[in-house]
């Protein structure tokens, strides 16, 4: 069965990629995305990767969609034509798809056990995380703890990326010239329209409340920091849709948004160092509390905190960068 | 049962993937990509209950909320370009009708 939804899947999949490729509306090509983001989504789904499929959801089919979305209303509609450099660009992809399908027939099966990736750290890792971190989710485990280093690498990666949009972008009343008091000129919102109002306001609770949820119950389900701030900024974001730029910004203030940004990675970064200030190494978690696995425990919830905040941070800054210069 | 309920849910999948793909106003894909994201749900709720793993409806929970805020932002992008017909940059609608 799950062979028969992946060769579906995937094909929908490659329709998609054609028509995301073809379209010359922009809008159309944006819409076209969205679809390439649920299908991507139930694709990690299908193949058990629960983790992937909610960060895909989110943030892909999500926050992508409204941030194309804020990007399309500075730009034409149209996509421009290219003169010359077609058929390179067609050559190029022709020869890396060829390329990648004569890797495929290498390929092990999918679900072969004896795959090398099913024989390197995988088997350390799933036979060591009751034992050692004491957790029922061993994708949050490898994350957190496992692989920590990488982790913060992203979050920094992340953080990184929110500081480009804002310098390239500005944000009111932090960077760039605007002030905050020139919003709203010409940017309208869904204030005058009463079914989303009344909708989205009742809404909101539930999407925060969820958030929460997916950000403490990490390591137990699919979700943790980057899943549940993608989703609080989801929240955020309904808010500055249906109450407006201005009443958004009043909430969560640019200022306290680039605070955020910086303090999530901060406290990732702070958790590591202490690590090291009480004789372990840095983000081993195991010095932080008396009982070791406690410890590790510990440190997963502080840097998932981490994570989350700087992630909604970022996306919510980014998202504010592009609708406070929609005119 | 729920193979034949996942069937049906691909099905219902393709035609909205025909819908968004050959359009032709750009509320048809609009409307399209809405329809999608809610099969995407229901087929994320059908396989949980098919492996087993009634805990991943948690996923299902999401996309409906994302899908929501999806669809605001593409009405607010709309209004916003209808406004600003008159000054500028607003060819977006130019395949509507």
């Amino acid at each position: 069965m799950t062979v028969l939804f992946g060769i579906f899947l995937l094909t929908l999949l490659v329709i998609v990629a054609i028509g995301v490729v073809r379209a010359e509306n922009l809008f159309v090509a944006v819409m076209l995305t969205g679809i390439f983001s649920l299908l991507m989504a139930a694709n990690f789904f299908i193949l058990d990767a629960a983790d992937v499929a909610l960060t895909e959801a989110a943030i892909g089919a999500g926050i992508s969609t409204v941030l194309l979305l804020g990007a399309l209303a500075l730009t034409p509609g149209q996509e421009r034509r290219l003169r010359g450099g077609r058929w390179l660009a067609l050559g190029v992809v022709t020869l890396t798809t060829l390329s990648v399908l004569y890797a495929t027939f290498d390929k092990p099966r999918l679900g072969d056990p004896e795959a090398p990736v099913h024989q390197h750290v995988a088997p350390w890792y799933l036979e060591k995380t009751p034992e050692l971190v004491g957790i029922p989710n061993v994708v949050t485990a490898v994350l957190g703890t496992f692989r920590g280093y990488d982790t913060f690498g992203e979050v920094i990666v992340v953080l990184t990326a929110g500081i480009g949009v804002l310098f390239l972008l500005g944000l009111p009343g932090v960077v760039g010239e605007r002030k905050r008091e020139d919003l709203e000129s010409g940017r309208t919102y869904l204030g005058h329209h009463l079914i989303p109002q009344v909708v989205g306001h009742l809404l909101i609770p539930f999407i925060l409340l969820f958030a929460l949820y997916v950000q403490f119950h990490g390591e137990y389900g699919p979700g943790g920091g980057f899943q549940a701030g993608a989703i609080f900024a989801a929240g955020f974001i309904l808010y500055a849709l249906i109450a407006g730029e201005r009443e958004a910004l009043a909430i969560v203030s640019p200022r306290l948004l680039v605070t955020l940004m910086a303090s999530g990675a901060l406290l990732y970064g702070g958790l590591g160092v202490l690590c090291m200030l009480l004789g372990g190494s840095f983000l081993d978690y195991s010095v932080l509390a008396s009982d070791p696995v406690a410890g590790q425990q510990w440190g997963i919830i502080i840097i998932e905190l981490g994570v989350g905040v700087s992630v909604a941070g970022v996306l919510l800054a980014i998202y504010h960068a592009f609708a406070a210069r929609g005119h | 049962m729920y193979y034949v309920v996942s069937l049906a849910i691909l099905l219902t999948m393709i035609l909205a993937l025909v819908r968004a793909l050959l359009g032709p106003s750009v509320y048809d894909r609009v409307l399209a990509v809405n329809l999608f994201g809610t099969k995407t749900v229901l087929l994320v709720s059908v396989v949980a209950f098919l492996y087993g793993r009634p805990d991943f409806l948690d996923l299902a929970l999401a996309y409906a909320l994302i899908n929501f805020i999806g669809v605001l932002a593409v009405l607010n992008f709309f209004q916003n370009s209808e406004r600003n017909m008159a000054k500028g940059p607003a060819e977006n609608r130019k395949e509507a009708g």
